[in-house]
């Protein structure tokens, strides 16, 4: 062991779940949880907490010091519970909500209205972005370009945007909270997916087209100022310094 | 602070949920209409069950939103202005 580990002997980021060694329970304690749900949650974490402190000490692995969890029992129940409760989830709507089966498609007959599977109507919805193609005055105001070419040019740009994004930032964060900038353009990025493709449905829309238009552009912008200062509010909240230390725990690149 | 916003989530949520089940139920005439989950319920109910379950629809409809708003913005408030008072002494 180096000199640091033994200076610095909370390595639990000060939450409390992992107690440090001179800090484990007594007899009595541990003779006092014996029923039921308190038990068994005080097992589940003193022995998580028993198996990491058998893995740190056989450690050799100086510069990380959280280990994680084991996969078996730990990750594997959650996930069980979370998958239960999914599961359950569908058959309570497949049996409470009984779809309504609508009659066979017509091959003869072509819809008045023709959609693309709703995950792509935001793709759609760049299609009918007309009013913000340029009308050039050197032109005689006409348009430089067609509006259909301007719409997949628009697919372009956005596809382009996103694939540039991973080479800006390399995603090192764990949570929202530890960059709140690119957590705010997320955000603004799929309020602008959700937009676009109630931009796109706007003929089944129940509003004004032109304010429909209107709100495509600045509901995603309001949402990002207003994810990045509840984020920079949360850096004040408990679970700030416990991110950070993750984050510098993280072995360097 | 946490535990109130739980406690308001989880009545809204699990409320909601089950408004949701029996909207769809009494207030959709058909999953292909432009007014599923708000057309009128039906003005005779069939069954002593069916008048229930639209009943208990609009009882959850009231429980997620005044549930929520109880616990995200009366007891808070209750609570601050408890201290705000505590403190001129």
């Amino acid at each position: 062991m180096s000199d640091d580990t033994q200076h610095d002997a909370r390595t639990d980021g000060g939450t409390g779940i992992v107690p440090p060694d001179d800090d484990t329970p007594t007899w009595s304690e541990r003779k006092s949880r014996r029923a039921g749900l308190p038990r068994l949650t005080y097992e589940y974490f003193e022995r998580a907490r028993r198996e990491d402190q058998d893995l740190r000490q056989e450690s050799t692995y100086v510069e990380r010091d959280v280990l994680a969890f084991p996969t078996w029992p730990h990750e594997l129940i959650r996930n069980l519970a979370l998958t239960s409760f999914f599961v359950g989830m569908l058959l309570l709507l497949s049996a409470t909500l009984p779809p309504h089966i609508g009659d066979p498609a017509n091959p003869s007959s072509t819809p008045s209205i023709i959609l693309p599977d709703w995950y792509l109507y935001w793709s759609f919805g760049l299609l009918k972005l007309n009013d913000l193609n340029p009308a050039i005055s050197l032109l005689g105001e006409q348009k430089l370009m067609a509006d259909r070419t301007f719409g997949v040019l628009a697919n372009v740009v956005v596809v382009g945007a996103i694939s540039v994004v991973p080479f800006l930032n390399k995603g090192s964060a764990r949570r929202p909270v530890e960059q709140p900038f690119w957590a705010a353009i997320g955000m603004g990025g799929v309020t602008f997916a959700l937009t676009l493709s109630l931009l796109s449905i706007k003929n089944l829309m129940p509003m004004d087209v032109h304010l429909l238009f209107d709100l495509t552009f600045l509901a995603p912008i309001v949402i990002g100022c207003l994810t990045y200062a509840v984020l920079k509010t949360m850096r004040e909240g408990y679970m700030y310094d416990l991110n950070r230390r993750y984050y510098r725990l993280r072995p360097p690149k | 602070m946490a535990d109130e916003f739980m406690k308001g989530f989880g009545l809204f949520s699990i409320a909601s949920f089950l408004w949701l089940i029996s909207a769809s139920w009494y207030r959709t005439p058909s999953f292909e209409s432009n007014r599923q989950l708000i057309s009128p319920p039906p003005a005779e109910p069939g069954t002593v069950f069916d008048s229930v379950g639209i009943f208990l629809g609009d009882l959850m409809f009231w429980t997620a939103l005044v549930g929520a708003f109880t616990f995200w913005v009366i007891i808070p408030a209750g609570r601050q202005a408890r201290n705000a008072m505590v403190v001129d002494e």
